[in-house]
Protein backbone atom coordinates (compact mmCIF):
# COMPACT_ATOMS: atom_id res chain seq x y z
CA UNK A 1 0.00 0.00 0.00
CA UNK A 2 2.64 2.49 1.06
CA UNK A 3 5.30 2.84 -1.60
CA UNK A 4 8.73 2.29 -0.19
CA UNK A 5 11.58 2.79 -2.58
CA UNK A 6 15.20 2.36 -1.57
CA UNK A 7 16.32 5.32 0.56
CA UNK A 8 18.70 7.63 -1.22
CA UNK A 9 21.20 7.48 1.66
CA UNK A 10 22.18 3.92 0.72
CA UNK A 11 23.97 5.15 -2.41
CA UNK A 12 26.63 7.37 -0.95
CA UNK A 13 28.03 5.82 2.17
CA UNK A 14 31.23 4.10 1.08
CA UNK A 15 34.19 6.50 1.31
CA UNK A 16 35.16 8.66 4.32
CA UNK A 17 34.44 12.38 4.07
CA UNK A 18 36.02 15.58 5.40
CA UNK A 19 34.73 16.90 8.72
CA UNK A 20 32.95 19.92 7.28
CA UNK A 21 31.01 17.77 4.84
CA UNK A 22 30.21 15.34 7.68
CA UNK A 23 28.87 18.22 9.77
CA UNK A 24 26.73 19.47 6.93
CA UNK A 25 25.40 15.97 6.37
CA UNK A 26 24.18 15.93 9.92
CA UNK A 27 21.45 18.16 8.58
CA UNK A 28 20.89 16.33 5.34
CA UNK A 29 21.84 12.66 5.52
CA UNK A 30 23.17 9.89 7.74
CA UNK A 31 22.40 8.81 11.30
CA UNK A 32 22.93 12.14 13.07
CA UNK A 33 19.91 13.64 11.40
CA UNK A 34 17.30 11.11 12.57
CA UNK A 35 18.82 11.17 16.05
CA UNK A 36 18.56 14.94 16.15
CA UNK A 37 14.96 14.85 14.99
CA UNK A 38 13.79 12.21 17.45
CA UNK A 39 15.76 13.45 20.47
CA UNK A 40 13.46 16.29 21.64
CA UNK A 41 10.44 13.97 21.77
CA UNK A 42 12.32 11.22 23.60
CA UNK A 43 13.99 13.61 26.04
CA UNK A 44 10.74 15.35 27.04
CA UNK A 45 8.95 12.05 27.58
CA UNK A 46 11.84 10.49 29.49
CA UNK A 47 12.01 13.39 31.96
CA UNK A 48 8.33 14.20 32.47
CA UNK A 49 6.79 10.72 32.30
CA UNK A 50 9.58 8.13 32.24
CA UNK A 51 11.27 9.32 35.40
CA UNK A 52 8.02 9.41 37.45
CA UNK A 53 7.16 5.92 36.19
CA UNK A 54 10.50 4.65 37.56
CA UNK A 55 9.79 6.43 40.86
CA UNK A 56 6.36 4.80 40.88
CA UNK A 57 7.99 1.43 40.36
CA UNK A 58 10.29 2.02 43.34
CA UNK A 59 7.33 3.26 45.41
CA UNK A 60 5.43 0.05 44.67
CA UNK A 61 8.19 -1.99 46.39
CA UNK A 62 7.99 0.15 49.52
CA UNK A 63 5.37 0.78 52.20
CA UNK A 64 4.44 4.44 52.04
CA UNK A 65 1.06 5.07 53.66
CA UNK A 66 -0.17 8.39 54.97
CA UNK A 67 -2.55 6.80 57.46
CA UNK A 68 -0.21 4.38 59.17
CA UNK A 69 2.95 5.23 61.13
CA UNK A 70 4.48 1.76 60.64
CA UNK A 71 5.63 2.48 57.11
CA UNK A 72 8.99 2.89 55.46
CA UNK A 73 11.17 2.80 52.40
CA UNK A 74 12.56 -0.72 52.85
CA UNK A 75 12.21 -3.18 50.00
CA UNK A 76 9.09 -5.30 50.30
CA UNK A 77 6.89 -7.43 48.08
CA UNK A 78 3.92 -6.82 50.35
CA UNK A 79 1.94 -4.72 47.82
CA UNK A 80 2.28 -7.29 45.07
CA UNK A 81 1.32 -10.18 47.36
CA UNK A 82 -1.68 -8.14 48.48
CA UNK A 83 -2.58 -7.34 44.88
CA UNK A 84 -2.51 -10.90 43.62
CA UNK A 85 -4.53 -12.21 46.55
CA UNK A 86 -7.14 -9.46 46.13
CA UNK A 87 -10.14 -10.84 44.26
CA UNK A 88 -11.28 -7.31 43.42
CA UNK A 89 -8.18 -6.76 41.32
CA UNK A 90 -9.04 -9.51 38.85
CA UNK A 91 -12.60 -8.21 38.70
CA UNK A 92 -11.31 -4.68 37.99
CA UNK A 93 -9.08 -5.95 35.19
CA UNK A 94 -12.09 -7.66 33.61
CA UNK A 95 -14.25 -4.54 33.99
CA UNK A 96 -11.50 -2.44 32.40
CA UNK A 97 -11.47 -4.84 29.44
CA UNK A 98 -15.24 -4.64 28.98
CA UNK A 99 -15.29 -0.86 29.38
CA UNK A 100 -12.38 -0.39 27.00
CA UNK A 101 -13.65 -2.68 24.22
CA UNK A 102 -17.17 -1.27 24.39
CA UNK A 103 -15.96 2.32 24.25
CA UNK A 104 -13.38 1.76 21.50
CA UNK A 105 -15.71 -0.19 19.21
CA UNK A 106 -18.53 2.29 19.68
CA UNK A 107 -16.41 5.42 19.27
CA UNK A 108 -14.58 4.11 16.19
CA UNK A 109 -17.86 3.08 14.57
CA UNK A 110 -19.64 6.39 15.22
CA UNK A 111 -16.51 8.34 14.25
CA UNK A 112 -16.19 6.47 10.96
CA UNK A 113 -19.86 6.99 10.08
CA UNK A 114 -19.58 10.71 10.88
CA UNK A 115 -16.36 11.03 8.83
CA UNK A 116 -17.90 9.30 5.80
CA UNK A 117 -21.01 11.49 6.10
CA UNK A 118 -19.08 14.79 6.01
CA UNK A 119 -16.30 13.77 3.67
CA UNK A 120 -17.47 15.24 0.36
CA UNK A 121 -18.69 18.78 -0.19
CA UNK A 122 -22.35 19.66 0.38
CA UNK A 123 -24.24 22.71 1.60
CA UNK A 124 -23.54 23.24 5.29
CA UNK A 125 -20.73 20.70 5.57
CA UNK A 126 -18.55 22.89 7.77
CA UNK A 127 -21.49 23.37 10.13
CA UNK A 128 -21.96 19.62 10.53
CA UNK A 129 -18.23 19.13 10.95
CA UNK A 130 -18.34 21.57 13.84
CA UNK A 131 -21.38 19.79 15.32
CA UNK A 132 -19.50 16.50 15.28
CA UNK A 133 -16.59 17.73 17.34
CA UNK A 134 -18.76 19.59 19.88
CA UNK A 135 -18.96 16.73 22.43
CA UNK A 136 -15.19 16.82 22.58
CA UNK A 137 -14.96 20.63 22.61
CA UNK A 138 -16.74 20.82 25.94
CA UNK A 139 -14.67 19.71 28.96
CA UNK A 140 -15.39 16.17 30.11
CA UNK A 141 -16.02 17.34 33.67
CA UNK A 142 -18.94 19.47 32.44
CA UNK A 143 -20.45 17.04 29.95
CA UNK A 144 -20.25 14.23 32.46
CA UNK A 145 -22.20 16.30 34.97
CA UNK A 146 -24.88 16.94 32.33
CA UNK A 147 -25.14 13.21 31.68
CA UNK A 148 -25.50 12.71 35.42
CA UNK A 149 -28.53 15.02 35.48
CA UNK A 150 -29.93 13.37 32.35
CA UNK A 151 -29.54 9.89 33.86
CA UNK A 152 -31.33 10.83 37.11
CA UNK A 153 -33.91 8.10 37.67
CA UNK A 154 -36.69 10.41 38.87
CA UNK A 155 -36.08 13.81 37.30
CA UNK A 156 -33.77 12.95 34.39
CA UNK A 157 -34.65 13.65 30.80
CA UNK A 158 -33.29 10.27 29.67
CA UNK A 159 -36.28 8.40 31.05
CA UNK A 160 -38.57 10.93 29.36
CA UNK A 161 -36.85 10.21 26.02
CA UNK A 162 -36.89 6.46 26.43
CA UNK A 163 -40.55 6.53 27.41
CA UNK A 164 -41.40 8.09 24.06
CA UNK A 165 -40.72 4.60 22.72
CA UNK A 166 -43.64 2.15 22.87
CA UNK A 167 -43.53 -0.48 25.61
CA UNK A 168 -41.40 1.37 28.16
CA UNK A 169 -43.41 2.88 31.01
CA UNK A 170 -41.35 2.58 34.17
CA UNK A 171 -38.34 4.69 35.15
CA UNK A 172 -34.97 3.04 34.60
CA UNK A 173 -32.30 3.62 37.26
CA UNK A 174 -29.49 4.18 34.79
CA UNK A 175 -26.68 4.56 37.29
CA UNK A 176 -27.96 2.21 39.99
CA UNK A 177 -29.43 -0.79 38.20
CA UNK A 178 -26.63 -3.37 37.90
CA UNK A 179 -27.75 -4.39 34.41
CA UNK A 180 -27.59 -0.85 33.04
CA UNK A 181 -24.83 0.98 34.88
CA UNK A 182 -21.77 -0.15 32.91
CA UNK A 183 -23.60 0.38 29.62
CA UNK A 184 -24.68 3.87 30.72
CA UNK A 185 -21.07 4.81 31.45
CA UNK A 186 -19.80 3.35 28.17
CA UNK A 187 -22.39 5.44 26.30
CA UNK A 188 -21.00 8.61 27.91
CA UNK A 189 -17.43 7.57 27.06
CA UNK A 190 -18.37 6.85 23.42
CA UNK A 191 -20.19 10.16 23.13
CA UNK A 192 -17.18 12.05 24.48
CA UNK A 193 -14.48 10.15 22.54
CA UNK A 194 -15.92 9.57 19.08
CA UNK A 195 -14.93 13.08 17.85
CA UNK A 196 -11.28 12.06 18.25
CA UNK A 197 -11.84 9.12 15.90
CA UNK A 198 -13.88 11.39 13.66
CA UNK A 199 -11.08 13.95 13.31
CA UNK A 200 -8.30 11.47 12.59
CA UNK A 201 -10.38 9.42 10.17
CA UNK A 202 -11.55 12.57 8.38
CA UNK A 203 -7.94 13.67 7.87
CA UNK A 204 -7.08 10.14 6.77
CA UNK A 205 -9.90 10.13 4.23
CA UNK A 206 -8.68 13.45 2.82
CA UNK A 207 -5.31 11.89 2.07
CA UNK A 208 -6.80 9.19 -0.20
CA UNK A 209 -6.28 10.29 -3.83
CA UNK A 210 -9.61 11.05 -5.51
CA UNK A 211 -8.36 9.35 -8.69
CA UNK A 212 -8.74 5.94 -7.07
CA UNK A 213 -12.49 6.54 -6.78
CA UNK A 214 -12.72 7.97 -10.29
CA UNK A 215 -11.08 4.84 -11.66
CA UNK A 216 -13.42 2.64 -9.61
CA UNK A 217 -16.43 4.54 -10.92
CA UNK A 218 -15.29 3.93 -14.48
CA UNK A 219 -14.99 0.23 -13.65
CA UNK A 220 -18.55 0.30 -12.28
CA UNK A 221 -17.74 -0.49 -8.63
CA UNK A 222 -20.62 0.34 -6.25
CA UNK A 223 -20.30 2.34 -3.04
CA UNK A 224 -19.81 -0.66 -0.80
CA UNK A 225 -17.12 -2.15 -3.07
CA UNK A 226 -15.34 1.21 -3.18
CA UNK A 227 -15.39 1.43 0.61
CA UNK A 228 -14.11 -2.11 1.00
CA UNK A 229 -11.41 -2.08 -1.68
CA UNK A 230 -10.18 1.54 -1.58
CA UNK A 231 -11.19 3.32 1.63
CA UNK A 232 -10.62 0.49 4.11
CA UNK A 233 -7.08 -0.52 3.02
CA UNK A 234 -5.97 3.13 2.69
CA UNK A 235 -7.20 3.92 6.20
CA UNK A 236 -5.61 0.87 7.82
CA UNK A 237 -2.74 2.58 9.63
CA UNK A 238 -4.83 5.55 10.78
CA UNK A 239 -7.61 3.26 12.05
CA UNK A 240 -5.07 1.19 13.96
CA UNK A 241 -3.50 4.21 15.64
CA UNK A 242 -6.96 5.66 16.36
CA UNK A 243 -8.00 2.42 18.03
CA UNK A 244 -4.81 2.35 20.12
CA UNK A 245 -5.38 5.97 21.19
CA UNK A 246 -9.05 5.41 22.01
CA UNK A 247 -8.08 2.27 23.91
CA UNK A 248 -5.58 4.21 26.01
CA UNK A 249 -8.06 7.07 26.55
CA UNK A 250 -10.88 4.78 27.68
CA UNK A 251 -8.61 2.53 29.73
CA UNK A 252 -7.31 5.58 31.59
CA UNK A 253 -10.77 7.13 31.72
CA UNK A 254 -11.21 8.71 35.09
CA UNK A 255 -13.59 11.66 35.00
CA UNK A 256 -16.62 9.81 33.58
CA UNK A 257 -16.62 6.96 36.10
CA UNK A 258 -15.37 8.99 39.04
CA UNK A 259 -18.06 11.66 38.69
CA UNK A 260 -21.02 9.44 37.77
CA UNK A 261 -20.60 6.44 40.06
CA UNK A 262 -17.18 6.60 41.79
CA UNK A 263 -16.87 2.87 41.05
CA UNK A 264 -20.20 1.84 42.55
CA UNK A 265 -22.81 0.57 42.98
CA UNK A 266 -21.17 -2.25 44.90
CA UNK A 267 -17.98 -1.99 42.78
CA UNK A 268 -19.90 -2.74 39.58
CA UNK A 269 -18.01 -0.01 37.72
CA UNK A 270 -14.68 -0.09 39.54
CA UNK A 271 -12.09 -0.29 36.76
CA UNK A 272 -8.38 -0.66 37.39
CA UNK A 273 -7.81 3.10 37.17
CA UNK A 274 -10.61 3.87 39.62
CA UNK A 275 -9.26 1.25 42.00
CA UNK A 276 -5.78 2.81 41.69
CA UNK A 277 -7.20 6.23 42.53
CA UNK A 278 -9.22 4.95 45.46
CA UNK A 279 -6.18 3.16 46.90
CA UNK A 280 -3.94 6.22 46.62
CA UNK A 281 -6.30 9.09 47.40
CA UNK A 282 -9.07 7.53 49.52
CA UNK A 283 -7.03 5.07 51.58
CA UNK A 284 -3.83 7.16 51.15
CA UNK A 285 -1.89 3.95 50.50
CA UNK A 286 0.49 5.42 47.91
CA UNK A 287 2.54 2.24 47.58
CA UNK A 288 -0.46 0.03 46.88
CA UNK A 289 -1.73 2.64 44.41
CA UNK A 290 1.67 2.57 42.67
CA UNK A 291 1.62 -1.24 42.51
CA UNK A 292 -1.84 -1.13 40.90
CA UNK A 293 -0.48 1.50 38.52
CA UNK A 294 2.36 -0.82 37.51
CA UNK A 295 -0.20 -3.58 36.93
CA UNK A 296 -2.19 -1.20 34.67
CA UNK A 297 1.01 -0.36 32.79
CA UNK A 298 1.92 -4.02 32.22
CA UNK A 299 -1.66 -4.85 31.27
CA UNK A 300 -1.87 -2.09 28.65
CA UNK A 301 1.58 -2.81 27.24
CA UNK A 302 0.62 -6.46 26.70
CA UNK A 303 -2.69 -5.56 25.04
CA UNK A 304 -1.18 -2.88 22.79
CA UNK A 305 1.81 -5.06 21.86
CA UNK A 306 -0.51 -7.92 20.86
CA UNK A 307 -2.71 -5.54 18.92
CA UNK A 308 0.20 -3.92 17.07
CA UNK A 309 1.64 -7.36 16.23
CA UNK A 310 -1.69 -8.41 14.78
CA UNK A 311 -2.31 -5.28 12.72
CA UNK A 312 0.97 -3.50 11.97
CA UNK A 313 3.43 -6.38 12.40
CA UNK A 314 4.88 -6.01 8.93
CA UNK A 315 5.35 -2.23 9.03
CA UNK A 316 6.87 -2.21 12.49
CA UNK A 317 9.33 -5.01 11.72
CA UNK A 318 10.18 -3.27 8.47
CA UNK A 319 10.96 -0.06 10.33
CA UNK A 320 13.00 -1.86 12.98
CA UNK A 321 15.04 -4.02 10.60
CA UNK A 322 16.33 -1.47 8.09
CA UNK B 1 -29.96 10.56 -11.94
CA UNK B 2 -32.85 9.34 -9.75
CA UNK B 3 -30.38 7.03 -8.07
CA UNK B 4 -28.23 10.01 -7.15
CA UNK B 5 -31.05 11.98 -5.52
CA UNK B 6 -32.12 8.89 -3.58
CA UNK B 7 -28.62 8.40 -2.19
CA UNK B 8 -28.53 12.12 -1.39
CA UNK B 9 -31.77 11.82 0.57
CA UNK B 10 -30.47 8.81 2.51
CA UNK B 11 -27.27 10.73 3.26
CA UNK B 12 -29.20 13.74 4.61
CA UNK B 13 -31.49 11.50 6.67
CA UNK B 14 -28.65 9.66 8.40
CA UNK B 15 -26.77 12.94 8.82
CA UNK B 16 -29.66 14.70 10.55
CA UNK B 17 -30.51 11.70 12.76
CA UNK B 18 -26.88 11.31 13.88
CA UNK B 19 -26.60 15.04 14.55
CA UNK B 20 -29.73 15.12 16.73
CA UNK B 21 -28.46 12.23 18.88
CA UNK B 22 -25.05 13.83 19.23
CA UNK B 23 -26.25 17.34 19.99
CA UNK B 24 -28.98 16.53 22.50
CA UNK B 25 -26.75 16.50 25.63
CA UNK B 26 -25.28 19.84 24.52
CA UNK B 27 -28.75 21.28 24.04
CA UNK B 28 -29.54 20.08 27.54
CA UNK B 29 -26.42 21.72 28.89
CA UNK B 30 -27.58 25.04 27.39
CA UNK B 31 -31.04 24.56 28.90
CA UNK B 32 -29.47 24.03 32.34
CA UNK B 33 -27.07 26.97 31.93
CA UNK B 34 -30.05 29.31 31.49
CA UNK B 35 -32.00 27.77 34.36
CA UNK B 36 -32.25 29.61 37.70
CA UNK B 37 -29.84 28.55 40.45
CA UNK B 38 -30.94 25.27 42.04
CA UNK B 39 -33.87 24.72 39.68
CA UNK B 40 -32.39 22.19 37.23
CA UNK B 41 -34.15 19.25 38.84
CA UNK B 42 -37.51 20.81 38.30
CA UNK B 43 -37.16 21.19 34.52
CA UNK B 44 -40.00 19.17 32.99
CA UNK B 45 -40.51 18.20 29.38
CA UNK B 46 -37.85 19.15 26.87
CA UNK B 47 -37.76 22.94 27.21
CA UNK B 48 -36.35 25.30 29.81
CA UNK B 49 -38.89 26.29 32.45
CA UNK B 50 -37.34 29.66 33.26
CA UNK B 51 -34.69 31.77 31.55
CA UNK B 52 -31.96 33.77 33.28
CA UNK B 53 -28.62 35.27 32.26
CA UNK B 54 -27.44 35.56 35.86
CA UNK B 55 -25.31 32.42 35.67
CA UNK B 56 -23.27 33.99 32.88
CA UNK B 57 -22.86 37.48 34.28
CA UNK B 58 -21.78 36.12 37.67
CA UNK B 59 -18.90 34.23 36.05
CA UNK B 60 -17.19 37.47 35.19
CA UNK B 61 -18.20 39.50 38.23
CA UNK B 62 -17.66 36.93 41.00
CA UNK B 63 -14.89 34.74 39.60
CA UNK B 64 -11.67 35.45 37.62
CA UNK B 65 -13.10 33.70 34.56
CA UNK B 66 -11.31 35.99 32.11
CA UNK B 67 -7.96 35.35 33.80
CA UNK B 68 -8.53 31.58 33.67
CA UNK B 69 -9.43 31.77 30.00
CA UNK B 70 -6.26 33.72 29.22
CA UNK B 71 -4.13 31.20 31.14
CA UNK B 72 -5.75 28.35 29.23
CA UNK B 73 -5.21 30.10 25.92
CA UNK B 74 -1.54 30.63 26.72
CA UNK B 75 -0.88 27.06 27.90
CA UNK B 76 -2.93 25.39 25.16
CA UNK B 77 -1.50 27.34 22.23
CA UNK B 78 2.14 27.07 23.32
CA UNK B 79 1.94 23.41 24.30
CA UNK B 80 0.12 22.35 21.14
CA UNK B 81 2.47 24.30 18.88
CA UNK B 82 5.56 22.86 20.57
CA UNK B 83 4.12 19.32 20.56
CA UNK B 84 3.41 19.66 16.87
CA UNK B 85 6.96 20.83 16.19
CA UNK B 86 8.62 18.12 18.29
CA UNK B 87 6.19 15.43 17.14
CA UNK B 88 6.43 16.25 13.45
CA UNK B 89 10.21 16.17 13.45
CA UNK B 90 10.24 12.76 15.15
CA UNK B 91 7.35 11.45 13.03
CA UNK B 92 9.11 12.48 9.84
CA UNK B 93 12.37 10.83 10.89
CA UNK B 94 10.55 7.62 11.81
CA UNK B 95 8.63 7.58 8.54
CA UNK B 96 11.36 8.49 6.08
CA UNK B 97 14.78 7.73 7.54
CA UNK B 98 15.04 4.04 8.15
CA UNK B 99 17.28 3.48 11.11
CA UNK B 100 17.95 0.80 13.66
CA UNK B 101 15.58 0.78 16.62
CA UNK B 102 12.85 2.90 15.00
CA UNK B 103 10.17 0.33 15.87
CA UNK B 104 11.38 0.14 19.47
CA UNK B 105 11.31 3.94 19.77
CA UNK B 106 7.71 4.00 18.52
CA UNK B 107 6.67 1.46 21.16
CA UNK B 108 8.60 3.20 23.97
CA UNK B 109 6.95 6.52 23.11
CA UNK B 110 3.56 4.87 23.40
CA UNK B 111 4.34 3.10 26.67
CA UNK B 112 4.71 6.44 28.46
CA UNK B 113 0.97 6.99 28.06
CA UNK B 114 -0.05 3.70 29.62
CA UNK B 115 0.55 4.40 33.27
CA UNK B 116 -2.68 5.83 34.70
CA UNK B 117 -1.94 9.50 35.52
CA UNK B 118 -3.51 9.04 38.94
CA UNK B 119 -0.73 6.53 39.75
CA UNK B 120 2.19 8.83 38.85
CA UNK B 121 0.84 12.21 39.83
CA UNK B 122 2.68 12.11 43.17
CA UNK B 123 6.15 11.45 41.61
CA UNK B 124 5.40 14.09 38.96
CA UNK B 125 4.62 16.62 41.68
CA UNK B 126 7.95 15.77 43.37
CA UNK B 127 9.82 16.14 40.09
CA UNK B 128 8.35 19.54 39.29
CA UNK B 129 9.10 20.72 42.82
CA UNK B 130 12.76 19.77 42.34
CA UNK B 131 12.80 21.50 38.94
CA UNK B 132 11.35 24.61 40.57
CA UNK B 133 8.43 24.54 38.15
CA UNK B 134 5.55 24.32 40.60
CA UNK B 135 3.11 27.22 40.32
CA UNK B 136 4.37 28.26 36.92
CA UNK B 137 2.65 28.41 33.55
CA UNK B 138 5.77 26.79 32.00
CA UNK B 139 5.37 23.78 34.29
CA UNK B 140 1.81 23.09 33.20
CA UNK B 141 2.81 23.64 29.57
CA UNK B 142 5.63 21.11 29.84
CA UNK B 143 3.26 18.60 31.45
CA UNK B 144 0.75 18.99 28.64
CA UNK B 145 3.41 18.67 25.94
CA UNK B 146 4.33 15.28 27.34
CA UNK B 147 0.71 14.18 27.04
CA UNK B 148 0.43 15.14 23.37
CA UNK B 149 3.83 14.21 21.89
CA UNK B 150 3.24 10.43 21.65
CA UNK B 151 0.12 10.81 19.60
CA UNK B 152 1.72 13.57 17.51
CA UNK B 153 4.62 11.25 16.64
CA UNK B 154 2.41 8.29 15.74
CA UNK B 155 -0.06 10.33 13.72
CA UNK B 156 2.45 12.40 11.76
CA UNK B 157 4.39 9.23 10.94
CA UNK B 158 1.20 7.80 9.47
CA UNK B 159 0.46 10.89 7.41
CA UNK B 160 4.03 11.07 6.08
CA UNK B 161 3.89 7.34 5.24
CA UNK B 162 0.88 7.98 3.03
CA UNK B 163 2.76 10.55 0.90
CA UNK B 164 4.64 8.84 -1.95
CA UNK B 165 8.38 8.97 -1.37
CA UNK B 166 8.88 9.55 -5.13
CA UNK B 167 7.75 13.15 -4.75
CA UNK B 168 10.50 13.96 -2.26
CA UNK B 169 13.08 11.97 -4.19
CA UNK B 170 12.22 13.95 -7.31
CA UNK B 171 12.81 17.17 -5.37
CA UNK B 172 16.12 15.88 -4.08
CA UNK B 173 17.30 14.86 -7.54
CA UNK B 174 16.48 18.42 -8.55
CA UNK B 175 19.02 19.52 -5.94
CA UNK B 176 16.98 20.05 -2.75
CA UNK B 177 18.54 19.06 0.56
CA UNK B 178 16.60 16.64 2.71
CA UNK B 179 15.45 19.54 4.88
CA UNK B 180 14.27 21.50 1.84
CA UNK B 181 12.46 18.49 0.41
CA UNK B 182 10.74 18.05 3.77
CA UNK B 183 9.83 21.73 3.97
CA UNK B 184 8.61 22.27 0.42
CA UNK B 185 7.15 18.87 -0.45
CA UNK B 186 6.25 16.66 2.51
CA UNK B 187 5.06 19.35 4.92
CA UNK B 188 2.41 20.97 2.69
CA UNK B 189 1.07 17.57 1.64
CA UNK B 190 0.75 16.36 5.22
CA UNK B 191 -0.85 19.59 6.42
CA UNK B 192 -4.41 18.25 6.97
CA UNK B 193 -2.90 15.66 9.32
CA UNK B 194 -0.73 18.23 11.07
CA UNK B 195 -3.73 20.51 11.62
CA UNK B 196 -5.61 17.63 13.21
CA UNK B 197 -2.66 16.96 15.52
CA UNK B 198 -2.60 20.64 16.48
CA UNK B 199 -6.34 20.59 17.24
CA UNK B 200 -5.88 17.43 19.30
CA UNK B 201 -3.07 19.04 21.28
CA UNK B 202 -5.00 22.25 21.83
CA UNK B 203 -8.12 20.50 23.09
CA UNK B 204 -6.19 18.04 25.25
CA UNK B 205 -4.37 20.88 26.98
CA UNK B 206 -7.50 23.05 27.19
CA UNK B 207 -9.33 20.32 29.12
CA UNK B 208 -6.55 18.71 31.11
CA UNK B 209 -7.36 18.77 34.80
CA UNK B 210 -5.03 16.56 36.84
CA UNK B 211 -1.66 18.15 35.95
CA UNK B 212 -3.08 21.67 35.92
CA UNK B 213 -4.65 21.14 39.35
CA UNK B 214 -1.69 19.40 40.97
CA UNK B 215 1.15 21.54 39.67
CA UNK B 216 -0.47 24.91 40.41
CA UNK B 217 -2.05 26.00 43.67
CA UNK B 218 -2.40 29.77 43.13
CA UNK B 219 -5.86 30.60 41.92
CA UNK B 220 -4.70 33.31 39.51
CA UNK B 221 -2.51 30.79 37.66
CA UNK B 222 -5.29 28.20 37.24
CA UNK B 223 -6.39 27.16 33.80
CA UNK B 224 -10.09 27.21 32.96
CA UNK B 225 -10.45 23.45 33.48
CA UNK B 226 -9.36 23.81 37.09
CA UNK B 227 -11.61 26.84 37.49
CA UNK B 228 -14.55 24.75 36.28
CA UNK B 229 -13.79 22.15 38.90
CA UNK B 230 -13.96 24.80 41.62
CA UNK B 231 -17.74 25.03 41.25
CA UNK B 232 -17.91 21.57 42.73
CA UNK B 233 -17.85 22.05 46.44
CA UNK B 234 -17.33 19.49 49.17
CA UNK B 235 -21.00 19.50 50.10
CA UNK B 236 -22.89 20.83 47.12
CA UNK B 237 -22.22 21.90 43.56
CA UNK B 238 -23.18 25.25 42.08
CA UNK B 239 -24.61 23.34 39.20
CA UNK B 240 -26.23 25.90 36.91
CA UNK B 241 -23.30 28.39 37.10
CA UNK B 242 -20.95 25.51 36.32
CA UNK B 243 -22.96 24.71 33.19
CA UNK B 244 -22.76 28.37 32.17
CA UNK B 245 -19.00 28.33 32.77
CA UNK B 246 -18.69 25.18 30.66
CA UNK B 247 -20.52 26.85 27.80
CA UNK B 248 -18.25 29.92 27.98
CA UNK B 249 -15.17 27.74 28.33
CA UNK B 250 -16.07 25.69 25.22
CA UNK B 251 -16.52 28.66 22.90
CA UNK B 252 -12.78 29.22 22.17
CA UNK B 253 -12.29 25.56 21.24
CA UNK B 254 -15.22 25.72 18.84
CA UNK B 255 -13.82 28.92 17.31
CA UNK B 256 -10.36 27.37 16.86
CA UNK B 257 -11.91 24.37 15.18
CA UNK B 258 -14.17 26.42 12.92
CA UNK B 259 -11.17 28.47 11.86
CA UNK B 260 -8.97 25.45 11.17
CA UNK B 261 -11.47 22.99 9.70
CA UNK B 262 -11.55 24.82 6.37
CA UNK B 263 -7.92 23.81 5.98
CA UNK B 264 -8.83 20.16 6.47
CA UNK B 265 -9.47 19.77 2.74
CA UNK B 266 -7.35 17.44 0.67
CA UNK B 267 -3.80 18.58 0.18
CA UNK B 268 -2.82 18.93 -3.43
CA UNK B 269 -1.86 15.25 -3.68
CA UNK B 270 -4.01 14.47 -6.71
CA UNK B 271 -1.96 14.80 -9.85
CA UNK B 272 1.38 15.08 -8.08
CA UNK B 273 2.41 11.50 -8.77
CA UNK B 274 1.49 11.41 -12.44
Amino acid sequence: MVPRSIPLDARHEARPKPALVRFRELFSDGMGFPALMVAPALLTLAVVIGFPIVKGLILSFQMIKLTSPATGGDFTLYNYVKMFSDKNVLASVWRSCVYMSGSVLGATFVGLIAALLTRRAFMGRSLFRTFFILPWAIPAVATTLVWGVMYDANFGVMNRIVQLLPGINSNIEWLIDRDYVLGSLIAVQIWGDFPVAYLFLLAGLQAIPEELYEAANVDGANGWQQFWHITAPQLRYIVTVTIILLGILSFRSFAVIHILTGGGPNRRTETLVIQTYNAAFRSFDFSYGAALGILSLIFSVVIVALYIRLTLGREMRGAAAT
Amino acid sequence: MRNLTLSKAVHRLILVATTICILFPIYWMLVLAFTKLGMSRSVEGFYPASLTFNNFTQLFTERPMLRWLLNSALVASISSALSLLIGTSAGYALSRLHFRGAGLIMILILVTQMMPPTAIVVPIYDLFRQLGMLNTIQGVTLGHISLVIPLAVWMTKGYFDSIPLDLENAARIDGCTRLAAFWHVALPLASPGLIVVFIYGFVTSWHEFLFARTLVSQQELWTGAVGLGSFRGEFFTLFEPQMAASVVFSVPVVLVFMFLQRRLISGGLAGGVR
